[in-house]
């Protein structure tokens, strides 16, 4: 297997990719994605694979220097290993002949003995300008090299500028056995990136969305902030205290004598590839006008509900309320099931309104693995949900 | 809706200036003042951004335009195609992003974005800030260069992309292009993406422009001229 150079993916996708696979990055204009490409050729060169970088828009001088820029220096793109054709080889081969045809055969030809004399394991190649001086579908056949077992891994990056119809091309009539969509949000605040495993030959799977960030040269996918809501005495802070690896609460001494939150309640842990920030809200009505600004730029939430209290439930219904034209995924959790009185959840969904397709689970927030559950369920809902 | 000023007392005065969201083509013949028509439109007034894409000058030769017509240069940034050929090592800071080659409509789209994040998150003018939601132009010269290098239909989708996103965070955008280089489809094609038209013209050592797309605005040649980036519409 070839790794994609970025834990998370590799993961996801059982372990990297198959060896002579075909694969494409594709990027929506504006995303800051190229560190997808360049992760991947980094962990080729550290696992002494022979790479073929095809360039045609860099000089291979200038490539160099923005890759030392993204990982901080810390690749040598000097081996021997790696072999280049760049912009100025591109003017090269144009200039080689005045008939498309014979141009094209030019660069298969020097693929084809860069690929046979330096036995090329992978070959990474920015292939908007191939595509666009040939199409598509010559531009892959100038890169296709032999029918043999042995044939090298592809990795092709893209910039998309025709969306799902380009993808689908690379997929259906182009056998690619995995494509990668790299997009924004563009959103004004924050300004957030998401990749999408569009399609995997080998592992057919749901495609999964999962937002990420690059810091230090590398990308870490993340799920920026999940809320955990719902009406006072529910369990939230029992709930983020027990799902973080590190966290805060902050609370007063309530009415009743014990802890209520009266600011938020705040936890990270790291969990099946992601970083997860959890938000605890107070749940007390005088806290509500803090309560949308908590849920800007969330993902996904988290309604937890007294299973023993029906009392409470017209407050839950008032606090989905709030939230109902925001479009994050939501689960509801119904606490203290360890306690008697629980009550059903037909009774449980009718009273807050909420149709079948949302989980509900019963769950004891002081039980770490049903509190993971609840975890496992919203996390696999986002990063599933194209 | 926020209403950028053009600079130009006549224009400001009847309209207001450019709508948010306003894409303005600059159609001009080589020689006609074209580039410091738009670099004037695209000075950022107190509390606004600019950037530039500059297919054809230096970042620090476009900073040095805006400088001398008098505006802050941490509100000023540039996307520059050009110095990285000479230079490779160079290297980024947050005003200054530098793409490989004009060919790069990948790393400009790149650079662009990152821009525009900075403003947004207060990262971009040393520690002043401007007006929020912040106003931006931003300016492309020039789209003839462009055209030069990547085909008509890839550059009319990356237009359309800028565009696009150049309407959702409410800035404008200011765009030349030879009209006396290219032929009347592309000149049509790319027309398409704007919702007004600024065309050039010289005559006997005269440069006039007529304004397309404002409202209030006529669209009749009127003489004029640019002077350390103020416009002046001349009797």
């Amino acid at each position: 297997m070839i790794s994609t150079g970025v834990n998370g993916i590799d993961n996801m996708l059982g372990d990297g990719i198959p060896k002579g696979s075909r694969v494409l990055y594709s990027m929506e204009p504006g995303v800051d994605g190229q560190i997808f490409m360049i992760s991947s050729l980094c962990r080729a060169i550290e696992k002494d694979l022979s790479c073929l970088v095809i360039l045609p828009h860099s000089t291979v001088e200038t490539f160099i220097n923005d890759v030392r820029a993204m990982k901080a220096g810390l690749i040598d793109l000097s081996s021997e290993k790696i072999a280049f054709i760049d912009s100025i080889d591109r003017e090269r081969i144009q200039k080689s002949s005045h008939h498309p045809d014979l141009v094209q055969h030019e660069w298969k030809a020097r693929i084809a003995k860069v690929c046979r004399e330096r036995k090329i394991d992978v070959i990474f190649v920015y292939f908007d300008l191939l595509s666009e001086d040939f199409g598509i579908e010559r531009g892959l056949d100038i890169l296709k090299q032999g029918d043999s077992v042995l044939k090298p891994t592809l990795i092709l990056e893209l910039l998309n500028l025709e969306g799902e119809p380009l993808l689908s091309r690379f997929i259906h009539d182009f056998s690619f056995d995995l494509v990668i969509s790299i997009k924004s949000s563009f959103l004004t605040l924050p300004h957030f990136d998401y990749f999408t495993l569009v399609h995997t030959s080998w592992s057919p799977q749901p495609a999964r969305s999962v937002p990420f960030i690059t810091a230090e040269g590398k990308i870490v996918p993340y799920i920026p902030r999940i809320v955990v809501t719902g009406p006072a005495k529910s369990g939230k802070s029992t709930f983020v205290t027990n799902a973080s690896i590190e966290g805060i609460s902050v609370d007063r001494v309530g009415a009743d004598g014990d802890p209520t939150t009266v600011v938020m309640d705040l936890g990270r842990l790291h969990w099946k590839g992601f970083d997860i920030t959890l938000y605890g809200t107070p749940g007390q009505p005088q806290f509500d006008p803090l309560i949308p600004g908590m849920f800007k730029h969330t993902m996904g939430m988290i309604l937890m509900v007294d299973a023993t209290k029906p009392q409470f439930l017209p407050r839950a219904k008032e606090i989905i309320g709030m939230l109902t034209e925001r479009s994050v995924q939501m689960v509801i959790a119904a606490n203290k099931t360890d306690l008697p009185g629980r009550m059903e959840e037909k009774e449980i969904r009718a009273a807050l309104g909420i149709k079948a397709e949302i989980p509900l689970f019963f769950i004891s927030a002081t039980n770490k693995a049903d509190v993971r559950h609840v975890l496992e369920s919203l996390v696999n809902s986002i990063a599933q949900f194209p | 809706m926020y209403s950028y000023k053009t600079g130009i007392d006549q224009i400001d005065r009847l309209s207001g200036g450019f709508e948010a969201g306003t894409n303005i083509l600059i159609l001009a013949p080589p020689m006609s003042y074209a580039e410091q028509l738009a670099y004037a439109l695209a000075k950022p007034v107190t509390g606004e951004y600019a950037i530039t894409l500059s297919t054809n000058e230096r970042a620090a030769e476009v900073v040095d335009f805006f400088k001398v017509a008098g505006s802050d240069k941490r509100f000023i940034g540039v996307i520059d195609a050009i110095t990285k050929g000479s230079t490779p090592s160079i290297v980024d800071t947050p005003r200054l992003r530098f793409v490989s080659s004009p060919t790069d409509l990948t790393g400009i789209g790149i650079k662009f974005s990152n821009m525009i994040e900075a403003i947004f998150e207060g990262d971009f003018s040393d520690g002043e800030t401007g007006l929020f939601p912040p106003p931006i132009r931003f300016c492309v010269n020039s789209v003839s260069t462009l055209l030069m290098y990547r085909k008509l239909e890839v550059l009319y989708q990356f237009l359309h992309v800028l565009t696009a996103k150049l309407k959702k965070i409410e800035g404008v955008g200011i765009y030349i292009l030879n009209n006396e280089s290219f032929d009347e489809k592309t000149l049509s094609l790319i027309k398409q993406l704007m919702n007004c038209v600024i065309e050039i013209k010289i005559e006997q050592n005269t440069s006039y422009l007529r304004i397309q797309g404002i409202r209030g605005v006529g669209s009749d040649w009127q003489k004029f001229s640019v002077n350390k980036g103020q416009v002046t519409i001349l009797p």
